[in-house]
């Protein structure tokens, strides 16, 4: 029997839209298919042993709790964190969460707060909201079975930028996506994904999940092949809804 | 004589008519008007009345009706808003509607349930005389920005209006610090750490982190949310000390709550100024014993509230800390909670061939949490339909459906055949049911309003209920589909 390990990083402090969905799509799906799974929650003043898990997961939070993890997330957990990702460890930052792996976030009154470094992207605080459902495309998801569309809901003023070494996630069809200037959507670099999308992203898009729960268990194990199959019809129904409604055709 | 001012009220109150007429519904553009015609008519409309405002995230309209219910009980005649007046230009609108074209009254008590995030500039037109204040949950955060924006709008009205006094929860770390470092009129309400000690504390709580220091809250009791007693063991801010406290809950089922209450002795300060407005059996009644129920004395207390919930046991807590501030007897507070009738939404029944249509609001995780606590105390089987639209007023964000805890719905699984949703985003809800371990042979969406009454009628047993929770515009619309199959009452009657 295979068992997934996933770190949720600060489920107390980045939790913001909705996000822990993510958590439980990621739980339910490995679950319907006979995978353990275990969720371990780590916060301030916990100690972050990557080898520990096989995904980890931090979300989005308000600027008020992002103060706070601040000082634990750069001195208690930094280091292993960049160390973690050199070594292909799987991660999904979304949000303030995906934001806190780049270099910095630089406000709109230009004070510069220092975050992560693990990726090279950095953010600059932009006095408009980018709020609205999203639809973008990931060339890394389509197959005969699946266009690679992705659904999912932003809501942002930070407008973030990636160096050469990292690639955007998605292309946007319909929102803002990074910066609501290039079309570019989210963030890649080796097995880290990013995306502004919040709460409901990987409910919604079982692809993406799936795609996730079968990098991890064949990074960890040499026997697995694939999953299999399951009944999607309401996860389907819920992405195509939006997908109409947003981007107008399906 | 003032002709301008005139002139406003008479076109104002012909443009509020004409919008009821187009069943428009709404007050805003009349209020836009007003001003427009006369900047100071909110002042010249209210300066007779005192305002009560109340105002908060959950709760705001039923603790608004139960002060009202308690006000009627004294024999106190009071103007009030109703749902969806609840922004700047209702209020004034409001008032505008109430006042004779001279801007005279004969009701001089005004009740006014005011949006958290419009208070403050509620404050540049009307200062409430006492302002009662629900509690601060993340709500429609793609309109309000974050939590602790809305409640910088609120401290920043109580700035701008530094003689009114304060009702506040003091289980709400947010809501309590609105009085922190204040003398003064305040009461604070909340739950003895005995009343309730059922919960525990949630991860994905609001306020987990000190407000002042950030250091996390060390609580002596949960209640639900991160209400409950806090204390910060780094700068010390805590819980403050209640005047009115719910020292037991004796009974918690469906229908009502049945608590105990203590009321801290204190002197109030005036007495109430529409005495002379009541009429005389009841101002001989008044006459005897004014003196006496103007000052509560430090006893305790039994209440049965005509409405099912912790969170109705905190709202009642705030509309009895209401009364005792205006020295109101206790006797005809306790009267009002059990007489109490909901209103718009808020738990509004509906009887049909001996089958109940019962229908909550929901609008955010904290909320929605609470009812779906209240739906485990069903003790009958029941249907169930969920109603999400993701319209401005509803918020247009619907990720924080993953912030509720459907996953409790699976211990009344067997209680319901179906669960139905529907509205706007009623794919979304249904998925989230499935990942909440709800039976997908169990979900079905309809999108459509009458069937779905119809359908989850005909399921529905004799004597058993109906529940449907919709969000705000979801309200609205059923609401009028029911209006059309049984008659209901509009809303802003």
């Amino acid at each position: 029997m295979y068992t997934l390990n996933i770190c949720h990083l600060y489920p107390d402090l980045l939790n913001l839209y909705g996000d822990r969905g993510n958590i439980i799509a990621l739980r339910k799906r490995a679950e319907w298919r006979g995978i353990n799974v275990n969720v371990t929650n780590l916060s301030l003043g916990d100690q972050f042993t990557p080898e520990a898990y096989d995904i980890v997961f931090l979300g989005g939070g308000q600027d008020y709790e992002q103060e706070i993890l601040q000082e634990d997330v750069l001195v208690r957990k930094g280091s292993f964190i960049r160390e973690a990702i050199e070594q292909d460890k799987i991660f999904l930052c979304i949000c303030g969460g995906y934001q806190l792996l780049g270099k910095y976030y630089k406000t709109w009154e230009g004070k510069q707060i220092n975050y992560l470094g693990a990726l090279n992207l950095w953010t600059t605080g932009g006095r408009k909201r980018m709020i609205g459902n999203t639809v973008y495309e990931l060339d890394f998801l389509k197959s005969d079975s699946c266009d690679g569309k992705i659904v999912g809901f932003e809501n942002h003023s930070g407008r973030t930028y990636l160096g050469p070494e990292v690639k955007p996630l998605g292309k946007v069809i319909k929102g803002y996506g990074n910066n609501g200037e290039d079309l570019s959507e989210g963030a890649m670099y080796k097995n880290v994904f990013c995306s502004y999308s919040h709460g409901s992203l990987l409910p919604k898009n079982p692809t993406f999940t799936d795609y996730l729960i079968t990098l991890a268990l064949k990074q960890k194990y040499s026997d697995f092949v694939s999953l299999f199959k399951l009944d999607d019809e309401l996860e389907n129904l819920a992405h195509d809804t939006i997908i109409k409604r947003v981007a107008g055709k399906y | 004589m003032n002709l301008r001012l005139i002139i406003t009220i008479i076109v104002t109150k012909i443009v509020i008519k004409l919008c009821r007429l187009m069943h428009w519904g709404g007050t805003t553009l009349s209020g836009k008007i007003a001003i427009r015609l006369y900047p100071n008519i909110a002042k010249a409309v209210s300066k007779d009345f005192r305002v009560i405002m109340v105002t908060g995230t959950n709760g705001k309209t039923t603790t608004t009706r139960i002060i009202g219910q308690i006000l009627a009980e004294n024999g106190i005649p009071y103007i009030t808003n109703k749902s969806g007046a609840n922004l700047v230009y209702g209020v004034i609108s409001t008032f505008i509607e109430s006042v004779d074209i001279k801007g005279k009254s004969s009701k001089n008590t005004a009740l006014i349930e005011i949006d958290e995030a419009a208070f403050k500039r509620m404050c540049d037109f009307i200062k409430p005389e006492i302002l009662v204040v629900t509690n601060f949950f993340r709500d429609q955060l793609d309109r309000y920005g974050e939590l602790y924006s809305t409640l910088k709008k609120v401290t920043g009205g109580i700035e701008k209006s530094p003689s009114t006094k304060l009702i506040l929860n003091a289980d709400d770390s947010l809501c309590a610090s609105l009085g922190r470092g204040k003398t003064g009129n305040i009461l604070y309400y909340g739950m003895e750490k005995k009343a309730y000690t059922g919960s525990n504390e949630s991860v994905n709580s609001d306020a987990m982190f000190c407000y002042y220091c950030k250091t996390k809250y060390d609580y002596e009791n949960h209640v639900y949310g991160h209400l409950g007693g806090f204390k910060c063991p780094n700068c010390g801010y805590s819980k403050p000390s209640t005047d009115i406290t719910c020292t037991g809950i004796e009974e918690l089922t469906s229908v009502y709550s049945k608590i105990a209450f203590s009321a801290r002795a204190r002197k109030i300060y005036k007495p109430i100024n529409c005495m002379k407005k009541l009429d005389a059996e009841k101002r001989s009644y008044k006459g005897k014993n004014f003196v006496l129920s103007n000052s509560i004395s430090d006893k305790t207390y039994h209440a049965k509230i005509n409405l099912p919930g912790l969170y109705n046991i905190y709202n009642s807590l705030a509309a009895i800390s209401l009364g005792n501030m205006l020295g109101l007897p206790v006797d005809k507070t306790i009267e009002a909670l059990g007489n109490f009738e909901c209103g718009f939404g808020r738990m509004e029944t509906i009887v049909t061939n001996d089958k109940n249509i019962k229908l909550i609001l929901v609008k955010n995780p904290t909320g929605f949490n609470q009812v779906i606590d209240y739906l485990l105390t069903e003790e009958k089987n029941i249907q169930l339909a969920f109603l999400i639209n993701d319209k401005y007023a509803d918020g247009t964000d619907i990720s924080w459906l993953w912030d509720v805890d459907f996953e409790k719905l699976q211990h009344i699984q067997e209680k319901t055949d179906n669960i139905y949703t529907s509205g706007i985003r009623a794919e979304d809800m249904a998925l989230r049911l499935k990942y909440a371990g709800i039976f997908t042979d169990k979900i079905s969406v309809i999108r459509n309003y009458s069937d779905l009454i119809d359908k989850g009628l005909e399921r529905t047993s004799p004597g058993h209920s109906f529940y449907i929770l919709p969000t705000y515009t979801a309200m609205l619309d059923i609401r009028n589909v029911l209006r059309k199959k049984f008659g209901l009452k509009e809303f802003w009657k």
